[in-house]
């Protein structure tokens, strides 16, 4: 894969190629959407039923969840962080707030409800960054701990059942329409209001990293912390930071999540992290930090969703469909590591 | 439903004082060892237990289980019950293989030992089973094609290809409708689910794309009928798609109701409590159990009787019930 000849194809006078080949290697991102043209028309070819609005619409829906927990994944990987928890903090705030309001305020509106969930998340995000910070261990270590924790405070102590009688405002809230067409075949297909929520994500998270001094900071320390700590950035505030803001949309992910399924389960969602994790690498992030962008993210997430989304489309029997997703990681993966190589 | 569940709670409370003020009183004292101490499932199982303690003479019948699902919980309660003495316990083992040895202890104390949901228990002298999961499978598989007309496409969900009953229901589902329905067509089976209802909501959606004529989906977790009928009722397709799967009926029941899943089948754990006690009282006197006996609760009158894996034996009924939009009120749990 990485042809040396390539090595310097920066140089002036490449042949078309060569400069092609360079471009991508400063865009990642376009790497990803290649990629996803390309799953796109294999799958197509193999089954036309892939060309159909509804797939748009069906696809948006499923990478919200994991696009909120994506964006916070990136905001801490820029800084070379590693964030194992995310959602089980997703987990305990969805199940804890969803099934408390339900038994002392069932009405309680929408917006206080996602404020809440924010708020809890962001908490339990703070004290992720406070241990990584204090106990200077490593946040992989440190995120497990937690994640091991959190679910099993959940578990043990608000409740192992499935919750079905969420409160109609969050129920609702899912069932908020954007856009709504017919299928050939008499079917409706939804595109549901809630995505909106990780379009503004999204913006947010791209604004803090490339329009505010904690990007920069965050950014510094992803590169070389010892030397942003000698510049003077502050580490402490950093690491809160970038643990708080994860946790907050994988505390707002979390509520969607109920809002979107109409009903609480605390096993929900353990389980998917390494889909994310995957998913903001395969956006051009580098798993060792400092360096990632939000469209990158974005398309990652899509990507791994199109994946993960399309093979009974594609006619991949179920007892293989896990085997063919690990294969495209590992293959889109080793692309990726060629591409820094070049 | 709060104030039943309240109900049940005073119920399981006033139980509890009773079932140990009582036991002198009684002559003999069964305990029943659950999974998880006020769960849906066995809340509504103590119903049964309690049942047989009130009908039946000279028994106290209790039921206790761990505050936590968790194998060692659940061996320390059965370790307590042996120091106590009791006459016989009847166990649902959280995790069969870990019980071996209290299980053991307990029979060499001169306790009868009775198990449920455990046909791979070797210390136990009786286990009972609600039914046979192949024919289960089949059941689920025949509702399906009287629904279907007996013709169409179909396709079939489990929690994961690891869950060994979910695997053996959608495989003897299979093999049903390949013997007996010419004209159902089965396609892209056992779907993964993962026991989330969102993940069998992306595939059902998926399988819709994919075959614009299903006609009829079955669901192997719990949780893939409600997956399964709000991804139909949103393209509005309800009552166009035949759903039957394994689920609870309070938690399935707006999709009963709405027709979005056509019904789902379950024992029920009130009259596994009752005829786990019952069998649990045949072994304190002695009594003999018999291929094809009756043991006097619906489901349960023509007991299948095997040789376990170790010196017991496993009486399997046929004790499923089937909850639609039209029974559905009968079941609060």
């Amino acid at each position: 894969m990485s042809d040396f000849t390539w090595g310097n194809s920066t140089s002036e006078g490449a042949a078309w190629p060569k400069r092609i080949v360079a471009w991508l290697v400063r865009h990642p991102p376009a790497f990803t959407l290649i990629l996803i043209v390309l799953v796109s028309v294999i799958v197509g070819a193999i089954s036309p039923e892939f060309w159909q609005i509804s797939n748009i619409f069906d696809m948006a829906r499923a990478s919200v969840v994991t696009g909120m927990f994506g964006l916070g994944f990136l905001m801490i990987l820029a800084a070379g962080g590693i964030d194992m928890s995310f959602t089980a903090i997703a987990a305990l705030v969805m199940y804890w707030i969803t099934t408390a309001v339900a038994a002392y305020m069932p009405s309680m509106p929408m917006p206080l409800i996602l404020l809440m969930a924010a708020a809890g998340g962001t908490l339990l995000g703070v004290c992720n960054g406070l241990l990584v910070h204090y106990l200077r261990a490593p946040a992989l270590i440190v995120t497990i701990g937690t994640q091991y924790v959190i679910r099993g405070f959940l578990l043990t102590f608000i409740g192992t059942e499935l919750f079905v009688n969420v409160p109609t405002s969050i129920e609702s809230f899912g069932k908020y329409e954007l856009w709504q067409v017919e299928t050939d075949s008499g079917s409706i297909a939804v595109l549901p209001a809630y995505v909106l929520v990780l379009v503004v994500a999204a913006i947010v998270t791209w604004w803090i990293l490339n329009r505010t001094l904690m990007g920069r900071a965050i950014f510094a320390i992803g590169g070389n912390s010892s030397i942003a700590e000698r510049l003077g950035y502050d580490l402490r505030k950093v690491h809160v930071f970038i643990f708080a803001y994860a946790g907050l949309l994988a505390g707002v992910a979390g509520m969607l999540h109920v809002s979107s399924n109409r009903l609480a389960n605390p096993f929900d969602l353990s389980g998917s992290e390494l889909g994310v994790i995957a998913a903001v690498v395969l956006g051009g992030a580098r798993i060792t930090g400092g360096s990632g962008t939000v469209i990158g993210t974005i398309l990652g997430v899509i990507l791994v969703t199109l994946v993960n989304n399309v093979l009974i489309l594609a006619g991949i029997p179920s007892s293989w469909q896990t085997f063919v997703v690990g294969c495209f990681i590992i293959l889109a993966g080793t692309v990726f590591a060629s591409r820094e190589r070049t | 439903m709060a104030i039943l569940n309240k109900l049940a709670l005073g119920a399981l409370m006033l139980g509890t004082a009773f079932g140990t003020s009582s036991t002198f009183a009684a002559d003999q004292t069964i305990t029943t060892v659950v999974k998880l101490a006020g769960e849906t499932w066995f809340t509504r199982m103590e119903q049964g237990v309690k049942e047989y303690g009130e009908k039946t003479e000279g028994v106290a019948a209790t039921q206790v289980g761990p505050g936590k699902a968790d194998a060692a919980q659940q061996e320390r309660l059965i370790e307590d019950l042996i120091a106590k003495k009791v006459d016989a316990i009847a166990v649902v083992p959280f995790d069969p293989p870990m019980l071996e040895g209290v299980l053991k202890r307990a029979m060499d104390r001169g306790i009868k030992v009775m198990t449920h949901e455990a046909n791979n228990l070797k210390n136990t002298m009786v286990d009972m089973e609600a039914f046979d999961n192949a024919a289960f499978g089949a059941h689920f598989n025949d509702q399906l094609a009287k629904c279907m007309g007996e013709k169409g496409t179909w396709t079939s969900f489990v929690g994961s290809l690891g869950s060994l009953t979910h695997v053996q229901w959608a495989d003897a589902s299979a093999a049903n409708a390949e013997a007996k329905y010419p004209g159902m067509k089965l396609v892209s089976p056992k779907n993964e689910s993962f026991n989330d209802a969102n993940t069998a909501y992306n595939k059902t959606k998926e399988l819709l794309k994919k075959y614009p004529d299903l006609k009829g989906i079955e669901g192997g977790s719990a949780v893939d009928p409600i997956g399964i009928g709000r991804a139909i009722e949103e393209a509005g397709l309800t009552g166009k798609i035949c759903v039957y799967g394994i689920g609870m009926p309070k938690d399935t029941s707006r999709w009963l109701q709405s027709g979005a899943v056509t019904g789902i089948s379950l024992w029920d754990p009130k009259d596994a409590g009752f005829v786990m006690n019952k069998i649990a009282k045949m072994l304190i006197d002695g009594q003999e159990f018999k291929d094809g006996m009756d043991l006097g609760v619906p489901g349960y009158t023509n007991m299948q009787l095997k040789q376990g894996p170790g010196k017991g034996i496993i009486l399997t009924g046929q004790a499923w019930i089937d909850v639609n939009k039209d029974n559905l009120d009968k079941y609060d749990f």
